[in-house]
């Protein structure tokens, strides 16, 4: 019987290809809309270029449309080399596709330099909105400086949106059980009254450096993804608040919305689904 | 006739300003209103002047650079400047109470650790210390830090491109397209 031989080449590769392979349990599913997350990440280090790794297999294999940012976009210094070596280089093949990326602005993020840069696509303002698909509504605010005029606008854009997915992203959690910083009631006295009277469905944020999944809050439910870069650990204290919490790694967050369903996936660095689960749209 | 009295006593109450907020009528927070108006007016005639900036610009260095532009500009444009020239001294104490009063109202201690936290220059996670003068540039390496709406609410709105914003417990004024330092109102937080 005749020897069938692989090249070694090719044993390499599908080695590497299965080690890299990610599980995705989110389905390809027509006409949804598919994203991803990620927050704290512009370190520039390891931890920030193996996550942008992890995308872009993810993407391969589950292509999102965008990446939504949750601010601390470029930590300690914002000169150009800072843009490429934190943010262009480590999800160079992303850009390269296509994916675009929504940033939203965090503590150590410089507005005049992120604002106006086109591939954080914020449109020149400090909080904006963008409707990527049809019924679905994203709103960035920006938690370092809510003064009357962006609470003003984001009234006025919560009210004229109609009934569709409404997603806010800011960088600073209302509802956290971070050791570090705990949930800010100062911008939660602000924000929550608006967005439980239009009826928002998701809110996400980063600042801790972790993953926590809180329990539903006056029917609105919180998502923080701060560890795409940073990382915390053991910082998640005890509280009522946990839905489902990680610590011990940098994680990102894939997410698709069909129809009346968000659905969800919490990957590690290391390529363990830290939580899935699903948001229905009431 | 005596009840008119107690009427017009809650109409007079209803009208004025509570502990803590903002008497707009107050003639040195209409003089700081107006100092900010005429400090924006050169900004904006400066920024017409150089070549204009794309909303949706791709290249930093093209960004950083008309930053500084802007900021070499707009210093050249008022070399005397010196503090107090927009926190005058009759409006001093208007914003040191406002402050107080919502640092020490009850979510105050939640407000005093978001202006005092890691977002502040000052904090021990900061990279870079800030030089405390009028016109000095913002480090870039320096965060800046998150002011509270709580505070923000109270204070005298500011035209867009003007920031209020704390370095350690003084407060300043920032221009952020310029990334200047326009002026400070020291120990704002007591």
């Amino acid at each position: 019987m005749r020897k069938f031989k692989i090249p070694l080449s090719v044993v390499i590769l599908f080695a590497a290809f299965l080690s890299h392979a990610q599980e995705i349990r989110l389905p390809l599913e027509n006409d949804s809309l598919r994203f991803a997350v990620i927050g704290d990440n512009g370190t520039g280090d390891k931890p920030e270029y193996d996550i942008g790794g992890k995308l872009t297999a993810v993407h391969a294999m589950w292509p999102f449309d965008f990446v939504l940012m949750m601010g601390d976009n470029l930590y300690g210094g914002e000169a150009p080399r800072d843009f490429q070596n934190k943010f262009e280089k480590p999800y160079q093949a992303l850009l390269s596709s296509g994916v675009k990326f929504y940033a939203t602005l965090g503590n150590h993020d410089d507005p005049a330099r992120q604002v106006p840069y086109k591939p954080f696509n914020m449109g020149g303002k400090h909080y904006y909105t963008f409707k990527p698909k049809e019924g679905v509504r994203f709103f960035s605010l920006d938690s370092n400086y809510m003064d009357k005029t962006q609470l003003d606008w984001f009234e006025k854009e919560l009210k004229s949106s109609g009934s569709e997915w409404k997603i806010v992203f800011f960088h600073h959690p209302i509802y956290s059980s971070g050791l570090r910083h705990g949930s800010n009631l100062e911008l939660r006295s602000v924000l929550e009254p608006l967005m439980v009277k239009y009826g928002v469905d998701v809110v996400m944020s980063g600042h801790e450096h972790f993953y926590e999944r809180i329990k539903a809050q006056k029917n609105i439910r919180y998502f923080i993804v701060g560890s795409s870069g940073q990382l915390r650990k053991r910082n998640i204290g005890k509280t009522a608040l946990t839905d489902k919490g990680f610590d011990q790694d940098n994680v990102f967050m894939l997410a698709m919305i069909a129809g009346d369903a968000m659905s969800f996936q919490v990957i590690s660095r290391a390529g363990q689904t830290l939580n899935t689960g699903g948001v229905m749209w009431e | 006739m005596f009840a008119i009295v107690p009427c017009v006593l809650v109409v007079l109450l209803a009208g004025a300003p509570q502990r803590g907020q903002l008497d707009t009528k107050d003639p040195a927070i209409k003089e700081f209103n107006e100092h900010v108006q005429k400090y924006m007016d050169l900004h904006k005639k400066i920024e017409r002047s150089l070549p204009p900036l794309d909303k949706k610009e791709s290249d930093p260095a093209k960004i950083v650079n008309h930053q500084k532009a802007l900021s070499v500009a707009i210093r050249a444009a008022r070399p005397e400047a010196v503090r107090g020239d927009i926190f005058r001294p009759d409006v001093q104490p208007v914003f040191l109470m406002i402050i107080k009063e919502q640092l020490s109202s009850g979510k105050g201690a939640t407000a005093r650790a978001m202006i005092l936290g890691d977002g502040n220059p000052k904090s021990p996670e900061s990279p870079a210390k800030v030089d405390l003068s009028v016109n000095a540039e913002y480090p870039a390496k320096a965060p800046l830090s998150t002011v509270p709406p709580s505070v923000l609410l109270s204070l005298p709105r500011l035209p867009d491109g003007l920031e209020y914003r704390f370095v350690g417990r003084h407060l300043i004024l920032y221009d952020g397209p310029a990334n200047l330092i326009v002026d400070v109102l020291p120990d704002a937080i007591r």
